[in-house]
């Protein structure tokens, strides 16, 4: 009689528990599609902002934790002004570290709500920056998942010297928009 | 920045900072440190996004090449905008030394100091100017960088100053000789003035070229 019990007890616990464990180790992977990065830079002259459509990314979201890869090569970037756009590249070391690579680390379960919030880590510049709790606004567009946000990048993290125009140099505040359409896979 | 704004958690995170790898590679074909960790599948890595290898990898010869030409082009600015000032000084002198008076009118002839002064500022200004083009034509080319925006226009204006600064010394002396032998300035060496004029306009028109558009928080600021 307890046997059988015990027996009931162990299969009714797996038959609650066993779609709960799949579904929090359901594997999900996704490609971006569709991506605008801009810098933002600010001189007492001048407002400048460098667009890249080049942007690549990948991510995949494994028991519980979704770890994102966003990498955009630096000579991507168009402010308008090539002169401009190679003395980006040169003060940021681009041809010795021609990626900028963002990876995103957030909660599972926030992959279906309006707000991400990350934890980011930025290769740039030869450098590695970590930003924590970055928000992103995640609009769902049919089957693909558009996101939105702003890493707020600053010079003095990458121990960038900031370039000078007429001897003033640009804020120290870069922030990147981005605006990535992700597709599951 | 509008999900920043309309998010009433946003704010700027705490950073830290942290050294890539140290080991900077040699060799041009050496790859990129800080780059390429291991692929796992819980975890994207850079061979997953496609990239060819020429985008990522590192080419410490043309950061080289870019660090050596935006010394020189700084250097350029530099000297360009201290050349405006013996520029500027030669054009409000340039009526001093010159003859004044009308045809049946007594001819007032300009003192020597005056013609002097002018004269050196006028060589200071060249010499200046050249030294400045000098440190834009030698500055390294990059391959495969069509060139657009206010460089362009900058660039172009040069076809229209560098002439300009060739003709007007040659001018100028012209007009310097005709009046030491007693002669009213005469034929192309009285366009001086006139080619001093329009060599300033279109070099001050390719610094203003560069640094356009002028944004209105400069004065607002004040």
């Amino acid at each position: 009689m307890t046997s059988k019990l015990l027996y009931s007890l162990a299969f009714l616990f797996a038959t609650i528990t066993a779609p709960l464990a799949a579904l929090a180790q359901a594997d999900s992977q996704w490609l971006a599609g569709q991506s605008t990065l801009s810098y933002h830079m600010s001189h007492p002259m001048h407002e400048v902002d460098g667009v890249s459509h080049a942007a690549r990314g990948k991510g995949i979201c494994h028991t519980g934790q979704c770890n994102f890869l966003i990498a955009v090569p630096v000579n991507s970037f168009d402010s308008g002004d090539t002169n401009r756009d190679l003395h980006m590249i040169e003060t940021t070391k681009g041809a010795e570290f021609p990626m900028i690579q963002v990876r995103a680390r957030f909660a599972q379960s926030e992959i279906s709500q309006q707000w991400i919030h990350a934890d980011l880590e930025v290769q740039f510049a030869g450098q590695t920056a970590h930003y924590s709790n970055v928000p992103f606004e995640r609009i769902q567009q049919g089957s693909a998942v558009r996101i939105t946000g702003t890493i707020p990048l600053t010079c003095s993290d990458f121990k960038i010297d900031r370039p000078t125009f007429l001897t003033v140099p640009i804020k120290n505040e870069i922030p990147v928009h981005v605006d990535m359409t992700w597709h599951a896979i | 920045m509008a999900a920043q704004a309309s998010n009433p958690q946003a704010q700027k995170p705490q950073t830290s900072t942290q050294h890539a790898p140290a080991s900077q590679p040699e060799l041009p074909n050496a790859p990129a440190p800080a780059t390429t960790p291991q692929s796992s599948s819980q975890e994207p890595s850079l061979s997953d996004l496609g990239f060819s290898q020429q985008q990522t990898q590192a080419d410490p010869k043309l950061q080289a090449k870019l660090n050596r030409r935006t010394e020189m082009l700084k250097i350029h600015q530099r000297l360009g905008i201290i050349t405006l000032a013996p520029m500027a000084a030669a054009l409000i002198t340039g009526p001093m030394a010159k003859a004044k008076g009308r045809n049946g009118q007594t001819i007032k002839e300009p003192t020597n100091a005056n013609l002097d002064f002018h004269a050196a500022l006028g060589s200071a200004t060249a010499a200046m100017y050249f030294a400045t083009a000098y440190f834009a034509i030698a500055a390294p080319k990059i391959p495969n960088n069509p060139k657009h925006g206010a460089i362009r226009f900058h660039e172009a204006l040069a076809f229209v100053h560098g002439p300009g600064m060739i003709l007007t010394p040659i001018l100028g002396a012209m007009a310097f000789q005709q009046e030491q032998n007693g002669e009213k300035v005469h034929g192309i060496a009285s366009a001086h003035g006139a080619v001093a004029v329009a060599t300033v306009c279109a070099y001050g028109a390719a610094i203003v070229a560069v640094s356009w558009p002028i944004h209105l928080k400069f004065w607002e600021k004040k």
